[in-house]
């Protein structure tokens, strides 16, 4: 090749063309979204977060957390994340404009969090150590109460988080001994010598904590229940499954976020936040396991990821329609608009 | 040294043309030394240190209470340490390295001030330590291959600019009409890697775009870098070491025009891939599929003219370490291209997606090709910048050995744990952890290949310290991997 | 640049560090090397040219196939419509979502399919291909209509006092979906001063069953014979559809 023009030339024009064509054009047609709102323009969606959310976000980077989670839900037509109960409709643009930055993740080591906040029981199930995160909660998670919506779709596959048979209490014994807990065991209780994580729980929490009796609601719609830990998905269960997330999942992979939380002893009166462990986890008498602000923060970033409110021009599944979605909306009638679904046929 | 010009004319130094090739070449080896070097030595640091973290990140994914309790050491923080090390510590300076030497053979002058390139390879170390220093301790922005800082990335970027001048300089006063295929690809890295950084940093940090389109930039940025910066200097690494091994010219000239223009074109459309069925208007997948089927056409031509250039040499693959290395990084790069493919397509991504065949994907483009052909140019550098031959033929093989082996089962674990991972995650009989389950198998398996890996990689920093230390042989024949009996044809 | 001292001067071969003077003296390596690389120019073979075009082929159709239609909120490939993120103001209330109206829907159907032959003002071509503006056809059960439109018509036929016959009508049973023709019957009932009653989906889907073993295009004789009723299952028994109604007011 003779001349420098034509190869300087070259090689800005072509990357200039993969800067305009994949950077530029898609910042002019969709970056510049405004949050939706109905008619009388309330009902705004999404809505700027809060402080903690933001700080929430950054130990969420710091840590890693996207490496392994996703925080997308793919459409019915390419993938089940829907009928796996991770979300009631795909994830559009319009659901990430406040997020920054933005974890839409590449890899799903663990599950998808893009719903996380919704799959929570409902606010005033939440125990009371879920008064740290309960304020961020999203402002639209009452007006369409996601946790009954999203707990149909996902029973008839049981045990969408995984392994909840090991961990049920009832069928713990060569489960508990065998707990890869390197951590330091705490005090007298060693991990070997526990039967189980359950009734370990009840031993040692039930006593001194008021929170126990209220955890144990045995009905309830969602899928795992660990006896002696707080409800799936609240608040207190974050905190527990972030310090030790072998205790309520024995096969997760996940590391646990030990340095978010401090290890204290009590004074005074046993802490609102103090964590409800169990098995080898549970601190000596006359000390407590408290959440760092930072793990209060994730926690509430964690609690804030809701994308259950619906979006102009994309199918939701119906809050309280029957299980197996795809089908229950196509035979709604006349209504549903030529989904990507009856597109294909 | 100091001579900057080099006697090219004076008929008294030497009588013959021969000879004043073999003198001019002298003079730029010798003005290239101290900066090469420098980059190779930092490099192959930073290779060491990237492959301890590799082998720690990969046993804890399968085994996540090992080291677990203290902040910094946790999975979150080494995997982007060990990301950032491995792109921005090793294969970045070992490419400046490796295309600085090119640049100044193939421009035929010698390195003017290379202490200004001294001081880049400083000011990049700098950056990089700071930058992983920053991460562990929890000021990761989040992005993949983005994780420094704002900071750190002022530093890179003035590193980056001392180290890019002399490129202009060097064009300045090269010598010679011709730019040959080698120059072309190093150009457009060394130019399209500033823009690159500059528009990520930009777009994501400075005036940060709105909501997903964050992601696009990410991933648009992280692709790019891959293909235009790593991809691009290997290119033409492979392009300048396979003749130059052989002596034999470059096959054809039209094939490297059109593999050169339509890699540029296509292969910085592809980013958006790794985005399949996410949040995105579908035509902005769509085109980084359209592109990346499309960069068929560079491979294609790419392989067949390195492959009908060697065509009847390939006997020489059994002695030269270099031929071997770049050879086996050149076909990595057809096969890195062709799975990117097979991968990116819809039917399929919907499997492969979210799972542990991307990270396969990178680990054949950055090691299996990138990285191979980097071993070879050093294996060919190395010996004109400190004047002895590689000491040990065997810890030659034993490196390339242990490479090639274990990044094939390397790739070979991840692919096959992550289609099976992707398969039972479309599977909705199945529980989610089930997925995990499946893969984690693969997962050891990897962890065995990066073992195999990590001897590589140590052996190989441990023969070129011995270079360095002077221990080399000296000789008037290079290294061979195995013994030649006649005086071989490959000038090596 | 500074010498490097560490590395003192050896004999025998090696260009030996600091000694800058004698040029003669070259590195062993550097003698021994091949020239630079050149260039060859050996031509394209046309089996390249011929991965070429594969690739370009291949390239394109997939970007024409998934593109979305390139807008920004088509997120699905396959081009569903796009969400209609400006003009949703006349939509429906009580929190469903506002996708396309069926007759909206049918506009793009009907651009794509009928327009060619019976024009975008619904007039046709004299003597050639009828109006759908005023037609008895149109205008009257959703039964005559939905038979031509599914099975198609051929043979002479009087629309509006006028004769036509000059042109095949073909059957759209194979090619569109009940959704797209209840859609572009909607449409076409409700334009050009048209008012009829809407068509839904379930409707044409029982009358695809119902005409199932007919493979021939009807004539005027065959729809005439039909009663000019609307297909049962529409839209009037069901008025707890809020979407349904015919047109939504134009914003």
């Amino acid at each position: 090749m003779k001349g420098l023009a034509p190869l300087f030339l070259g090689i800005f024009g072509t990357f200039a063309f993969s800067w305009i064509g994949l950077t530029v054009i898609p910042n002019w047609q969709i970056g510049h979204l405004n949050p939706e709102s109905d008619e009388e323009g309330t009902d705004i969606y999404p809505q700027p977060q809060s402080g903690m959310f933001e700080r929430g976000a950054h130990v969420y980077a710091a840590n890693g957390c996207v490496y392994c989670h996703s925080q997308q839900v793919r459409a019915d037509y390419a993938a089940n994340d829907i009928e796996r109960g991770w979300g009631n409709r795909r994830s559009a643009p319009s659901d990430y404009l406040f997020e920054r930055p933005v974890f839409l993740g590449k890899m799903r080591m663990g599950q998808d969090l893009a719903n996380i906040g919704a799959r929570a029981p409902a606010q005033q199930e939440s125990p009371a150590p879920a008064g740290a995160a309960s304020p961020v909660a999203s402002p639209g998670a009452s007006a369409t109460s996601p946790a009954p919506a999203t707990s149909p779709s996902s029973q008839p596959s049981p045990a969408t988080a995984g392994g909840s048979p090991t961990t049920s209490p009832a069928q713990s014994s060569p489960a508990g001994s065998s707990s890869p807990n390197t951590s330091p065991p705490p005090g007298q209780r060693t991990g070997v010598a526990s039967p189980s994580p359950g009734q370990m729980a009840n031993a040692t929490s039930g006593g001194n904590s008021p929170v126990a009796a209220t955890a144990q609601t045995p009905g309830a719609p969602w899928p795992i229940q660990t006896e002696g830990l707080p409800p799936m998905y609240s608040a207190a269960w974050h905190h527990v499954h972030l310090y030790s997330p072998r205790s309520i999942n024995l096969d997760s992979n996940m590391p646990s976020y030990r340095f978010l939380y401090e290890k204290r002893r009590i004074s005074g009166e046993r802490s609102a936040d103090a964590l409800q462990l169990s098995g080898s986890d549970v601190p000596p008498e006359g000390w407590e396991v408290v959440p760092s602000y930072d793990a209060k923060c994730l926690v509430a970033y964690l609690m804030a990821l809701n994308q259950s409110h619906p979006l102009k021009g994309l199918r939701s599944t119906g809050g309280a329609s029957a299980p197996g979605p795809s089908p229950a909306a196509a035979s709604q009638g006349a209504s549903p608009a030529p989904s990507p679904a009856a597109a294909k046929k | 040294m100091n001579a900057t010009g080099i006697p090219l004319k004076e008929p008294a130094i030497a009588s013959a043309a021969g000879d004043m090739e073999q003198l001019e070449r002298a003079y730029i080896d010798a003005s290239t030394r101290v900066p090469v070097l420098m980059f190779y030595t930092s490099a192959i640091a930073w290779l060491l240190l990237g492959t301890v973290l590799a082998g720690v990140v990969s046993f804890k994914l399968h085994s996540p209470d090992l080291l677990g309790n203290i902040s910094f050491l946790t999975w979150g923080r080494l995997r982007p340490v060990h990301m950032n090390v491995m792109v921005y510590g090793w294969a970045s300076m070992a490419g400046m390295g490796t295309a600085v030497w090119l640049m100044a053979r193939l421009c035929r002058t010698t390195l003017r001030f290379p202490l200004l390139l001294v001081a880049g390879a400083g000011f990049w170390n700098i950056g990089v330590l700071i930058g992983i220093g920053a991460i562990l301790l929890g000021d990761s922005t989040g992005f993949q291959w983005l994780e420094f800082p704002r900071y750190v990335a002022v530093i890179l970027f003035v590193a980056y600019t001392l180290m890019a001048s002399w490129a202009v300089l060097m064009f300045r006063h090269r010598r010679g009409d011709q730019i040959y295929i080698t120059q072309w690809y190093l150009l457009g890295a060394f130019l399209w890697f500033p823009w690159l950084y500059a528009a990520g940093q930009l777009m994501l940090f400075v005036v940060p775009v709105q909501g997903v389109l964050q992601a696009a930039v990410g991933w648009w940025y992280a692709n790019n870098l891959l293909f235009l910066w790593f991809g691009a200097i290997a290119l033409g690494t492979a392009y300048y070491m396979i003749p130059k091994v052989i002596g034999r010219p470059v096959y054809s000239y039209h094939l490297a025009t059109i593999g050169f223009w339509t890699f540029a074109l296509f292969s910085s459309w592809t980013g958006m891939t790794r985005l399949v069925d996410g949040p995105f208007p579908a035509w902005m997948i769509t085109a980084s599929i359209s592109a990346t089927i499309l960069t068929m056409i560079p491979v294609a031509t790419v392989g067949l003219n390195h492959h009908l250039t060697m065509k009847g040499y390939f006997p020489l693959l059994r002695y030269s370490p270099t031929l071997r290395f770049t050879v086996f990084g050149a076909m990595s790069y057809t096969i890195f291209s062709v799975i990117g493919v097979l991968i990116s397509l819809r039917s399929v991504a919907r499997y492969v997606n979210f799972t542990q065949a991307s990270i396969a994907y990178s680990h054949l483009g950055l090691y299996a090709f990138f990285t191979m052909v980097i071993f070879g140019a050093m294996y060919y550098i190395v010996p004109r910048l400190v004047g002895r031959e590689w000491r040990y033929a065997s810890l030659i093989k034993l490196h390339f050995w242990a490479s090639a082996y274990g990044i094939g089962l390397m790739t070979l674990m991840l692919l096959a744990g992550g289609f099976l991972q992707g398969a039972d995650m479309q599977n909705p009989a199945l529980p989610f952890s089930e997925s995990i389950e499946t893969v984690l198998p693969y997962l050891r398996g990897r962890s065995l290949a990066g073992i195999l890996l990590t001897v590589a990689n140590f052996i190989f920093a441990y023969h070129f310290g011995l270079m360095l230390l002077g221990l080399g042989r000296t000789s008037t024949v290079p290294t061979f991997l195995n013994p030649v009996d006649a005086e071989p044809s490959g000038g090596h | 640049m500074d010498d490097e001292p560490k590395m003192p001067p050896r004999t025998g071969q090696g260009m030996d560090y600091g000694e800058q003077a004698d040029v003669l003296e070259v590195h062993a390596a550097v003698q021994r090397e091949k020239r630079e690389p050149r260039v060859g120019a050996e031509p394209l073979s046309i089996w390249l040219i011929a991965i070429y075009g594969l690739a370009i082929f291949f390239g394109g159709a997939y970007l024409g196939r998934y593109s979305g239609n390139f807008s920004g909120g088509g997120l699905d490939p396959m081009g569903a419509p796009p969400a209609p993120k400006k003009a949703v103001a006349g939509g429906p209330a009580g929190g469903e979502q506002v996708e396309l109206s069926p007759r909206d829907r049918g506009k793009k159907i009907f651009a794509a399919n009928c327009q060619t032959c019976h024009q975008a003002n619904g007039l046709g071509v004299p003597g050639q291909y009828p109006p759908l503006a005023g037609s008895e056809f149109t205008n009257g059960g959703s039964r005559r209509m939905g038979m031509i439109v599914l099975k198609g018509l051929q043979g002479p036929v009087t629309v509006k006092g006028q004769q036509f016959g000059a042109a095949v009508m073909q059957p759209w049973d194979k090619t569109l979906t009940d959704q797209k023709i209840a859609d572009v019957m909607t449409y076409e009932r409700s334009e050009w001063g048209n008012n009829a009653s809407p068509v839904t989906a379930e409707q044409i889907a029982a009358l695809r069953k119902e005409l199932a073993s007919h493979h021939e295009s009807y004539t005027e004789h065959d729809i005439l014979a039909a009663p000019d009723e609307d297909i049962p299952g529409g839209a009037p028994p069901k008025p707890g559809e809020a979407s349904k109604p015919a047109a939504p007011p134009k914003p």
